[in-house]
């Protein structure tokens, strides 16, 4: 599949490709809307799914890891890097 | 060895590589404990411009447990930050370092020292200088200044940070062709004239943590044990450094970026347990967890794997050793709860039940004026397995206890192979020495004044 072929696949599953990166916020999810608390991360962070069939997304942040069960995330997330 | 290189993923990351840990009740203030955590194996001091340095991405941890729960009941924990004072230069330095805060030294290295305890954190020092590394007579003209600037006082404490001679000694060339103890060699399977040991770490250096401590700070009761038969006189001692749980490379700063919380990536307690008692395929593991677990661990201290070789790879030679299929008690008692009182007279170093491998001091024990390197094995009681002091020949110690002298302390049936208590590798210090004070490690070895080794393909 040609780069240009499989960007346009990408973008109607919905999955935002730009240089390699995936954008979680491009696509349906924006429908989520998101909005960031007062409390959001002013920093860095790295999320790691480890297990695909489980709901459970660590994030890494500071000097800290959260260990967050959504199963909405982590499906998105999911999504997003089974977009290549 | 002791712990240098020891584990495979460990082999791969030098900076956070935990190679020796010393404990000892300190001979220049026996009312202190001085803890020593060496990191960084195989230092050739020739080995620039880039030379050797504490990870500022890596926390480095003296634990101590003092509860007999084998647990870290104080951690003196260390972090590293290093500077660039010029950007527009190759050099580690510009002109010759005469004083650690001259800016000639163009990457000084700073850290500061925090105490864990019951969980609470609490900043000691910060922007403690270490010393540069010897580069050599030109460069850093008089080391040893250098080096007693960066000793610094923290209350009633004392600690260093940086590169010292290597003052473990094995010969690592012979032990791991097929087990060889040059002194003994013709008694080998694959049989060769003796010669005398080489030290394989001769002309190495590594960076130390060197922390004096009053005793009182670190003992279960909060005051220097008299009786060394009292259960709270011992404490156990390992040492450990941590890595950022994740680590992603930053193109743009061409360096790796950490996040997450620390986790531990390499430890240390009783010299050569995982190098040679755990099995390789467990080392990896065994690094990244804590002693109260070790339990998993005490089947390879039990019947170790080493017990079973030497009457291999020595025939004949270790006749009642090969008939001995009992646990090792003993070993297990040394290396995983300490040595339980009624088995040396007026000796204990007893932590518990709990099977933790950790370096055992008991605080009550003063420091011996002329110390045996053989330490308990020679009679001395100040030394290891008694804690860990700088000239212990630790390699003979085990090499004997693992061959069968310390079976008859717990089974008295049995009787050691008259080899058993002659075994050595042959080798001793021949580094820059011990100190009879504080940092005790000898001044390490010069770039310029290094003389590269010599190799042979046959």
């Amino acid at each position: 599949m040609s780069d240009t072929t499989r960007r346009k696949l990408l973008a109607a599953t919905g999955a935002g490709v730009a240089t390699g990166t995936v954008g979680l916020t491009m696509g349906p999810a924006q429908a989520g809307e998101a909005r960031r608390s007062a409390s959001s991360a002013r920093e860095s962070v790295v999320a790691y799914v480890h297990n695909h069939r489980s709901s459970e997304v660590r994030l890494m942040v500071g000097e800290r890891e959260i260990v967050v069960h959504d199963r909405d995330l982590a499906t998105r997330i999911l999504n997003a890097a089974g977009g290549r | 060895m002791s712990s240098h290189r020891e584990a495979p993923e460990m082999a791969k990351d030098p900076v956070a590589d935990s190679t020796d840990v010393y404990a000892f009740v300190s001979p220049d203030r026996p009312n202190t404990v001085t803890l020593i955590a060496n990191y960084i194996p195989f230092q050739a001091p020739d080995g620039g411009p880039n030379f050797n340095e504490f990870g500022d991405d890596v926390a480095y941890d003296i634990n101590i447990s003092n509860k007999g729960e084998a647990e870290a009941d104080i951690t003196y924990r260390f972090h590293f930050t290093t500077r660039v004072r010029d950007p527009k230069t190759f050099l580690y330095n510009t002109g010759p370092i005469s004083n650690i805060r001259d800016t000639t030294w163009n990457r000084p290295q700073f850290y500061s020292l925090t105490r864990i305890k019951n969980g609470r954190s609490k900043v000691l020092a910060e922007h403690l200088p270490c010393p540069p590394v010897n580069i050599g007579p030109r460069s850093t003209p008089n080391y040893h200044h250098l080096a007693t600037q960066a000793v610094h006082k923290v209350g009633s404490r004392r600690v260093f940070a940086g590169q010292r001679a290597d003052a473990f000694h094995v010969d690592l060339g012979s032990v791991f062709d097929l087990g060889a103890l040059r002194p003994f060699q013709h008694l080998h399977l694959i049989p060769m004239a003796d010669t005398a040991g080489r030290n394989s770490l001769q002309g190495f250096n590594v960076h130390s943590l060197v922390l004096q401590v009053p005793i009182s700070e670190v003992s279960r009761s909060g005051k220097a044990p008299q009786d060394p038969e009292q259960p709270g006189a011992v404490i156990g001692v390992w040492s450990a450094a941590s890595r950022r749980k994740s680590r992603m490379f930053d193109k743009e700063k061409g360096a790796y970026v950490g996040h997450g919380p620390w986790e531990q990536v390499s430890r240390l307690g009783n010299p050569l347990f995982n190098e040679v008692i755990t099995p390789m395929a467990h080392k990896d593991a065994w690094n990244a967890r804590a002693p109260k677990g070790d339990a998993i661990f005490a089947k390879y201290v039990n019947h170790p794997e080493l017990a079973r070789l030497l009457p291999v790879l020595y025939p004949g030679v270790f006749p009642h050793l090969a008939a001995y299929h009992k646990a090792r008690a003993d070993l297990n008692a040394i290396l995983l709860t300490g040595i339980p009182k009624g088995i040396v007279p007026g000796f204990q170093n007893f932590t518990g039940t709990v099977e933790s491998d950790m370096l055992r001091l008991n605080l009550a024990i003063p420091p011996t004026q002329s110390p045996n390197s053989l330490g308990l094995l020679g009679g001395d009681a100040a030394g290891f397995p008694n804690g860990r002091r700088v000239g212990d020949d630790v390699v003979a110690i085990e090499l004997r206890a693992v061959a069968g002298v310390t079976i008859p302390l717990v089974d008295p049936s049995f009787t050691p192979d008259g080899a058993a208590g002659l075994l050595t590798d042959g080798t001793t210090d021949t580094n820059g020495g011990t100190k009879a004070t504080f940092p005790f490690l000898g001044d390490p070895g010069g770039g310029y004044q290094t003389q590269p080794g010599t190799s042979a393909v046959s």
